[in-house]
């Protein structure tokens, strides 16, 4: 396969999904990171860090899962999921709900003047990271990224 | 007395001698079964390169976590999808190097050597 072949980068079958996915995991981490320190010094301009990088790691989530599916489907044939495959599903699935949980949060509290940001979105964040980690360890295996050898 | 006795023994030692005749032939069976048999595992294809024989038919088990396909590089043979222990078997009737690979990990690949 030629690394600048448009036709043979873009239409792998699973491709897409694999490098998709690391937009919303990068995007969530660090923002879960930036809400942390804005939490601790009170700092404006990092929660508007936090809540742009929540945004755009929640839209990415869509092409990320869109292509998740097209992975199962075309990849693995719509195997019928089961094992590591059922726990990264279930698992993606979770995370996805938990990030846009989590930017709603701050969405909510943007879009009325004066409103603060609930201090029980920090143990959601802290829960999700883990979260997040373990999805993106799963599928690491799926694709052989995290095989030995 | 003596000699019936002595008939129970020999009769007793050729059955014995029988039943392991028939266990030997069972176990190189096995061991001709496992020589036509690629297992894989730790996302590889063990043994890498088999040599078999024309006209014999090769199987492959999945014994990974995770989903594996059995595909040769000219498009000779191609499995489904194959879950956990899940088995593809295909029959080389003709003499070649026949590589092949996995098309959910390509970086797994393997050899069937027909002579």
């Amino acid at each position: 396969m030629n690394p600048f072949d448009p036709q043979s980068a873009l239409l792998a079958k699973h491709a897409q999904h694999v490098v998709l996915i690391h937009f919303p995991i990068a995007l969530f981490v660090a923002a879960v990171a930036f809400d942390l320190l804005a939490a601790c010094r009170h700092s404006r301009e990092l929660a508007t860090a936090v809540y742009y990088n929540l945004t755009t790691a929640a839209i990415s989530t869509i092409p990320a899962a869109a292509t998740g599916v097209l992975a199962w489907q075309w990849q693995l044939e719509g195997k019928h999921p089961k094992g590591i495959l059922l726990l990264h599903m279930i698992f993606g699935l979770l995370s996805t709900a938990l990030i846009w949980i989590v930017w709603w949060l701050h969405f909510r509290v943007r879009r009325s003047p004066g409103g603060r940001l609930p201090a029980y979105r920090i143990p959601i964040e802290l829960l999700s990271v883990p979260l997040v980690a373990l999805t993106g360890h799963l599928g690491g295996f799926l694709s052989g990224v995290n095989s030995p050898g | 007395m003596k000699k019936q006795f002595i008939r129970r023994i020999a009769a007793l030692l050729l059955l014995l001698v029988g039943v392991a005749g028939l266990g030997s032939k069972n176990a190189h069976a096995g061991s001709q079964e496992n020589a036509n048999q690629v297992k894989i595992d730790n996302f590889s294809f063990t043994p890498t390169t088999l040599t078999v024989a024309a006209g014999t038919t090769v199987t492959w088990t999945n014994s990974d976590d995770v989903p594996h396909t059995v595909v040769s590089d000219d498009k000779v043979f191609k499995s489904k999808v194959l879950d956990t222990d899940e088995k593809f078997s295909y029959t080389f009737t003709k003499p070649g190097t026949y590589p092949y690979f996995c098309s959910v990990h390509p970086k797994m690949t393997g050899t069937v050597v027909v002579r």
